[in-house]
């Protein structure tokens, strides 16, 4: 049965004659598991905001939307939202009480529900999820997995016929994501609820998807079953969307003679079928030590930090030096002291015990304005770092305050460099994510700093933004820039950083090149790891190396 | 939910609260209000050990001991007069009224400090929603925003500090300004994120007609029973309040402080009243130790 049925739909936002969505029809099946890919600014969440009533965005719309043939408009609104269930993208911001009893059954109280009804709605889903245990906490002491169940929790909790998610995973570490994928799977298969999925990483959902719809400018290009939308994209040559492929899918189209579009593989039990088995003697890694007396830009020694006195440490014996000209990366899940060992570094907090060094200087005994400048900071969420009103002011700004000279020409210099010449008149709230993360490095690569500091830069942005970043940094690396990155994205880290690190439990559990580092492991390393294991082809953590390493190569 | 007093319903909790906030402001027999701050003490004492009673200590000694010694000093109201103080005289009256005043707030303050464990967050605010459903549902989603709020700050002031911008370092107004655009940039960025709280609420059908609010505290047969306790013993204790008992006429001249038995009477239903959160926990204590 037909659950939505989109007949011819456009949409424009007002006082703009571009079209958002271009004439677009597509139907969503009863009980369908349907995912949407597509680079940011595609129009998939507009898209999916209109099949949700309450937050069809004000603009023109024209064609017309049906919910169980009848036109969407025509239903009565307290049905429409116990229908559709919304997820947003990030954890927080769709939290709306300060308790998680209180929150979960505030759908529930909207409509009117008698106390009965919501407390045998809350034992049974409470039960479903297991997590009894969170009931009586509050969602800031919560984890971002945690509080996008939670999310997940108080939608389904009014009984949807279909669940909308717009990126649901996209703030999420690797293991957390994982795991809302897994919830989405089993509730699919177990209670047959339709559900459409708007994602970038889609790697895995290849797999758990029923039909794929992969978006470009506003129109659907590419729309099937998961294979034989890979067949087709490699048809067309669409290289726009190779990114959104699984690896394996990829490495299969470009290395097998006569690629049958039914064998794909699309996990790594199927890639690991096809490559064929071999067993190999796994040998212990012994990361060599560089021991060479190099030059430290940035030295931690022993470093233990908690945030109130009786609080556990954060970071415990924590010890990192990295040499000048290298980009570091490090690793971790949430809730392993990354971002506290980052901002110590950062000196945004004092260590209890040991030292931080920068530059072989002590940064306690050093004033703020010492070392202005010298490093920078790319924040997790850029838009933190304006202040002024345009992006050119900003750069303005900063010029004066470093008391920079020739401040106009290097700025030119560097928007060229970035590719934002455009926007610089543009106010940072009004430019896309990756925009202002651009943006805010060229800022901050205005006073030549000997040291850059990221915190989570892949978070949110689509597989090409991603590798336009990372060749980024790669030549900013290149250029003599020193970079210490904090990431969960494996495969990022894999693909661009020459050192990497993992954390674990306040210390740095493991460091060494990204191949001794994550080559061998089950969850901490990229899917095409874990698929070429123990094959015939060679071991490999991406694409690229796959493409570089493996013997033979037939185009197809 | 937790065990002993912390399972009773808010509302009796309230109730009891209330009642005591009555004691202490209607009566002013120095032993009823000595035997209230006791009997506060040790509820306090039976919640959490009085770890927080133990921050508030240092206050409240102090002020109780700054109304009893300033009283007498600028007030010479009464007739039995002590000595001369520079000049001033300083009356017993005078002494014995700054002592009733210092015990009624002491035990208001003590009051307030167990309400504070007992009733914390969500219990208060439930009782409110009765009464104010909107104005609690408001408070709810604003205690929400205070941990939001203060993440968002220390990630500016990460960002900020290293473009030189600080409120830590500098004059008074640089800091000042350092300040108020950090802010700035907090408001603008929270109201942005706020744009999808308000999509989420509409999404989960906020304003789409009458909102019944989840009840999440039961009224059990027990809850029942201590609340007519505490009613009764209220009702008498308040009657014989308003007939008289258990005050003193302090100003012009001090009355008699002897006890009559109705007073006694009066006091002994006060006390039921104050000590009711140990009987809870002691009978929870028994049940525990001596039940088969």
């Amino acid at each position: 049965m037909e659950l939505f049925n989109l007949n011819h739909v456009s949409f424009s936002f007002p006082n703009t004659d571009q079209h958002v969505l271009k004439d677009i029809s597509l139907s969503v099946n009863e009980g369908e598991f349907l995912v949407m890919g597509g680079a940011s600014g595609s129009g998939k969440t507009t898209l999916l905001k209109l099949l949700k009533r309450e937050l069809t965005p004000t603009g023109k719309l024209e064609g017309e939307i049906f919910y169980k043939g009848k036109s969407i408009s025509e239903w009565e609104e307290r049905q429409m939202v116990k229908q559709v269930g919304y997820v947003f993208q990030d954890p927080d911001n769709q939290i709306i009480m300060d308790e998680v009893m209180q929150e979960i059954v505030f759908g529930l109280e909207n409509l009117g529900y008698s106390t009965f009804e919501m407390r045998k709605r809350v034992a049974e889903m409470v039960h479903f999820f297991g997590v009894e245990d969170l009931l009586n906490a509050k969602p800031s002491e919560l984890s971002g997995g945690q509080k996008q169940l939670l999310n997940l929790l108080s939608v389904l909790l009014m009984k949807p016929r279909v669940l909308l998610l717009d990126e649901p995973t996209s703030q999420l570490d690797p293991v957390a994501a994982k795991e809302l994928v897994l919830m989405l799977e089993r509730l699919n298969k177990e209670t047959g609820m339709t559900i459409v999925l708007v994602e970038h990483r889609l790697e895995e959902l290849y797999a758990v998807a029923d039909r794929i719809v992969l978006m470009e400018s506003g129109e659907v290009r590419y729309e099937g079953d998961s294979r034989q939308v890979i067949g087709e994209l490699y048809a067309d040559r669409a290289t726009q969307f190779f990114p959104y492929l699984p690896t394996f899918a990829r490495l299969y189209m470009e290395f097998e003679q006569k690629p049958i579009i039914a064998a794909i593989p699309l996990t790594v039990k199927e890639c690991k079928q096809w490559i064929g088995r071999e067993e190999r003697e796994t040998m212990p890694v012994e990361a060599q030590s560089n021991q060479l007396k190099e030059q430290w830009i940035l030295e931690m020694n022993d470093v233990f930090f908690q945030y109130q006195k009786k609080a556990p440490f954060v970071l415990k014996r924590f010890t990192l030096r990295i040499p000048k000209g290298q980009f570091f990366a490090m690793v971790g899940g949430n809730g392993s002291g990354k971002t506290t060992a980052l901002r110590a570094s950062l000196g945004s907090i004092k260590p209890q015990r040991g030292k931080v060094r920068l530059n072989g200087q002590d940064m306690k005994k050093m004033k703020d304005s010492e070392w202005l400048g010298k490093i920078a900071y790319l924040p997790q969420n850029p838009r933190t770092y304006f202040v002024q009103q345009t992006i050119e002011e900003e750069m303005q700004n900063v010029g004066e305050r470093l008391k920079l000279s020739n401040v106009t020409e290097r700025m030119h210099h560097l928007l060229e460099a970035f590719g934002i010449s455009h926007l610089r008149t543009r106010h940072p709230y009004d430019c896309s994510g990756g925009e202002v993360q651009k943006a805010a490095l060229a800022c901050i690569l205005l006073g030549e700093p000997e040291m850059l500091f990221i915190d989570e830069p892949t978070k949110g942005m689509d597989p090409v933004s991603k590798q336009h970043l990372g060749e980024l940094l790669y030549s900013l690396q290149q250029s003599g820039l020193t970079i210490f990155m904090v990431t969960h994205d494996i495969g990022f880290a894999a693909s661009y950083a020459e050192r990497c690190a993992m954390m674990f439990d306040g210390e740095i559990a493991a460091d060494g090149t990204p191949d001794e580092l994550f080559k061998g492991n089950y969850f901490y390393t990229t899917a095409i790891n874990r698929a070429t294991r123990e094959t015939k082809q060679p071991e490999v953590l991406t694409y690229e190396e796959a493409v570089a390493t493996w013997a033979v190569r037939e185009s197809i | 939910m937790g065990n002993g007093i912390q399972a009773i319903h808010p509302f009796v909790m309230f109730f009891y609260y209330m009642c005591l906030g009555f004691f202490a402001m209607f009566f002013n027999h120095p032993i009823f209000l000595l035997a209230g701050c006791l009997a506060l003490i040790a509820v306090n004492l039976s919640h959490d050990g009085g770890q927080a009673m133990k921050q508030w200590a240092p206050l409240m000694v102090t002020m109780t001991a700054l109304i009893i010694v300033i009283n007498p000093l600028i007030n010479s109201r009464g007739m039995h007069v002590w000595f001369d103080f520079f000049g001033k005289q300083v009356t017993f009256e005078a002494m014995l009224y700054g002592v009733v005043t210092a015990m009624s707030l002491l035990m208001i303050l003590l009051l307030f400090v167990s309400l504070n464990s007992v009733l914390n967050g969500n219990k208060l605010l439930y009782i409110f929603a009765r009464i104010l459903p909107r104005t609690a549902f408001l408070i709810m989603m604003s205690i929400r925003f205070v941990p939001l709020l203060k993440r968002r700050l220390t990630e500016i002031q990460d960002v900020q500090r290293l473009k030189g911008m600080t409120m830590t370092q500098g004059t008074l107004s640089e800091r000042a300004k350092s300040g108020m655009s950090m802010l700035q940039v907090l408001l603008s960025w929270s109201l942005e994120e706020a744009v999808e709280t308000a999509d989420s609420m509409k999404a989960r059908g906020y304003g789409s007609g009458t909102r019944r609010p989840y009840i999440p505290y039961r009224m059990t047969k027990s809850d029942r029973r201590w609340l007519s306790y505490l009613l009764v013993a209220f009702v008498m204790c308040g009657t014989g309040g308003f007939m008289g008992y258990g005050k003193i006429v302090i100003y012009p001249e001090l009355g008699l402080l002897h006890l009559s038995s109705l007073d006694w009477f009066v006091f002994a239903c006060g006390m039921a009243v104050a000590l009711f959160p140990l009987f809870v926990e002691g009978r929870e204590q028994l049940k525990w130790n001596y039940s088969i």
